[in-house]
């Protein structure tokens, strides 16, 4: 009896052990073992590290021989300052990052990151891989003809709305400036000392949430890495709106808004009607609104157009890593980039699903019925422009928010601000675009 | 030859001794120095493929830097922020501590109170007063409508008041801090010298000024030495608070040196920043060093 129980222990080990030896060369070959770094912000209220921690496991299981550590690393700026002095001191950077969208030139420039082609070439359908991406996405991912980056947590600029308030006041969900700004001035009621403001827009770091503003006046503020289009008229026109909404139309507080912290909670809680913000505030928003949350892109400027632009960070992979390192990172991405995968995490965070496949597996389908906004969020896409990504991006982008935080707190009039930050613009783009 | 026999024997062990520290001190303070003096003279910007390797440049990052308006700009912000935080606090500290200087029950609680500010990281500190500076429903401007306060109440928009409001989360949370100094230093205070006063008919306001006070002067040496340095190296409330803006109107010196290194990514600028920073910083601590000396002797 005794015997036999061991016998049947002894069995099941061999057994076990056969399959298991067996599983793993047939999947690894004669792969050497390799761990990699992924350095990852923390943008959003939302459990990412044990989101990113479930699905390594699923990754690592599927991989056996590759280890990936993950390091949470602060905000976008965190990370990308944590792998410029990791690379600046002579350390090895993390095999794969994830950064903003928008950095890629300084990236390029600094010569931090591999493109990603070759992979793409070795894929069996490499161009259908990438073309499942939603188009949007991908326009900060190319430069030189090469493809530098995978989009991952991606977002866009959307126009969040208490569409309680709307019914109520018989009004209908914006499609102009003008019936945007009316719906503003009319939901803006004030009772004793308190105001319930019919719109918020936040504006300590502006570039973002304008943009659409200017897309919809016909003119995003740039064209290429090299070119910014501040002084057009239809950009100003667009500064003008902004300023408009709080000095014209009364429907906004004025002056510079240091608010992008607390606008969603004001929108919840009724101190608002209107606010814009990112497609990525969509679950908390969610959670803490006891009223129909309405989501569109921002109207545009004639009737029946709208606009939006995309944000949000992409996977890089560290020209500084070992080529096998380069290799396992490739892989992560891939592996993240399955529908499945994209579908979860959209669901789980609020991000945009960034693949068109991801639309059509089954969680998202469910969740897209129970939530139609996150549909609504995706659909703004159609409507966007490129966001802000130039050579010297700091630089520019710092004196394109100098220049309109002027404007919009009256130190300087539209046109006479964005011409200044034209000028300055030109000056700081001329070193690095002979 | 001939061989002289030392006068004094070279002890080795006080060296021996310092050794661990100095080590440190060299790696970690004086070779970063130097090397940013070293970088401050060259040109390199990490994000321009063709400024990537370094060019001497001389003094060009500082005729640069000194010739900007926004870098003038940053330096008149430093001043008004060290103008506006280092002498409130002290004062603040020291009022603070007189306070709470006496025995009576419940008096750790209104230390407590006071303090409690320093141990909050400062982006928790900034957190929370984002919240306050709201306007409309926010606490300070609802505080300060019951004096009567009319103002604007857009404190971190507004490109008047947005120094002034990361001014006033410094001075909140730095007072309790050097509150504490204060306090033990008058309770270390020699109490017959107060009995003489007493005898002599010294009113309360004599004595504070003319005993307390001068009596605390080495306490708000130190204390005014820990601000300075204090207000030049917190920066982390302006991040959360106003990110340097609205227009830069609340960038201040470090918050630059940040903006040069990590965000315009220009190598040679931050260096010349640093070598500024620590010029001055240098320079207070000596002269202060000095005088301070000189009064003791």
């Amino acid at each position: 009896m005794r015997n036999k129980k061991i016998l049947l222990v002894v069995l099941t080990f061999l057994l076990v052990g056969s399959v298991v030896g067996f599983s793993t060369t047939a999947i690894a070959q004669e792969e050497e073992p390799v761990t990699i770094q992924v350095f990852y912000p923390v943008a959003v209220d939302a459990p990412i590290a044990e989101i990113l921690n479930g699905y390594i496991d699923d990754f690592q299981a599927e991989y056996p021989y590759i280890t990936v550590e993950p390091v949470f690393s602060g905000g976008y700026a965190d990370v990308q300052t944590a792998i410029q002095t990791t690379i600046d001191g002579g350390g090895e950077p993390p095999a794969v990052a994830v950064l903003l969208a928008t950095a890629l030139y300084d990236l390029i420039n600094a010569d931090y990151i591999a493109p990603l082609d070759g992979y793409i070439a070795d894929m069996e359908d490499g161009e259908a891989y990438v073309e499942d991406f939603l188009p949007a996405f991908l326009a900060n991912s190319y430069y030189d003809d090469q493809l530098w980056s995978i989009p991952f947590q991606r977002s866009a600029v959307v126009l969040y709305y208490n569409a309680d308030m709307f019914a109520a006041a018989g009004l209908e969900p914006p499609t102009s400036w003008e019936s945007w700004a009316e719906a503003a001035q009319a939901l803006t009621v004030t009772e004793g000392d308190t105001t319930n403001w019919g719109m918020h827009f936040s504006s300590d770091w502006p570039y973002w949430l304008f943009q659409p503003l200017a897309i919809g006046a016909g003119q995003n503020i740039l064209e290429d890495d090299c070119t910014v289009v501040f002084d057009d008229p239809a950009v100003i026109e667009a500064v003008q709106f902004l300023i408009d909404l709080s000095g014209e139309y009364g429907a906004m507080p004025a002056g510079v808004q240091a608010s992008w912290g607390t606008d969603t909670t004001d929108l919840a809680s009724g101190a608002t009607a209107m606010i814009a913000h990112s497609s990525g505030s969509l679950a908390g928003l969610l959670a803490q609104s006891d009223f129909e949350l309405g989501v569109m892109p921002y109207p545009g400027k004639e009737e029946g157009t709208y606009a939006s632009v995309p944000g949000g960070g992409n996977f890089y992979i560290m020209k500084g890593a070992a080529p096998e390192k380069q290799d396992a990172a490739w892989k992560f991405i891939e592996f993240l980039s399955r529908p499945e995968y994209v579908a979860d995490y959209s669901i789980n965070t609020g991000y945009i699903a960034n693949r068109y496949s991801a639309y059509e597996t089954d969680a998202m389908v469910t969740y897209v019925e129970e939530v139609p906004q996150a549909l609504a969020t995706r659909d703004a896409l159609e409507f966007s422009g490129a966001e802000l990504a130039t050579q010297n991006l700091g630089q520019v982008r710092g004196i394109f928010h100098d220049y309109i935080q002027r404007a919009i707190n009256g130190e300087m009039a539209a046109a006479e601000a964005m011409a200044a930050a034209q000028v300055e613009a030109d000056a700081a783009l001329a070193d690095f675009c002979p | 030859m001939s061989v002289q026999a030392p006068r004094k024997q070279l002890k080795p062990l006080p060296y021996l001794l310092i050794f661990p520290t100095a080590v440190f001190v060299a790696l970690f303070t004086a070779w970063p120095v130097l090397l940013s003096l070293y970088q401050s003279f060259f040109r390199q910007r990490m994000n321009i493929a063709r400024f990537r390797e370094p060019t001497f440049i001389g003094f060009g990052n500082y005729i640069d830097l000194f010739s900007d308006p926004y870098f003038i700009q940053t330096i008149k912000n430093t001043l008004n922020y060290i103008l506006g935080t280092v002498p409130i606090s002290i004062v603040l500290g020291f009022l603070f501590a007189l306070l709470v200087n006496r025995k009576v029950r419940g008096i750790g609680f209104f230390r407590l109170a006071f303090f409690h500010p320093m141990v909050l990281p400062m982006v928790s500190a900034a957190t929370i007063w984002m919240f306050f500076f709201t306007p409309d429903y926010g606490l300070f401007n609802t505080a300060l409508g019951l004096l009567g306060y009319t103002g604007p109440q857009n404190w971190t928009g507004n490109p008047n008041l947005a120094l002034l409001s990361v001014i006033i989360v410094a001075i909140w949370k730095n007072s309790g801090y050097y509150m504490i100094f204060y306090l033990a230093g008058l309770q270390n205070l020699p109490g017959d010298v107060y009995e003489a006063a007493a005898l002599d008919g010294a009113n309360g306001w004599q004595t504070l000024w003319q005993i307390t006070f001068p009596l605390l002067r080495r306490t708000t040496v130190f204390i005014s030495i820990v601000a300075f340095i204090d207000a030049f190296r917190t920066v982390d409330h302006i991040f959360v608070l106003t990110s340097g803006g609205p227009s830069r109107g609340s960038t201040v010196l470090l918050f630059e040196l940040w903006q040069q290194r990590f965000e315009y990514q220009d190598i040679g600028a931050s260096a010349a920043i640093t070598v500024i920073f620590v010029v001055v910083l240098l320079a207070f601590t000596v002269t202060n060093f000095i005088l301070s000396e000189r009064k003791e002797a």
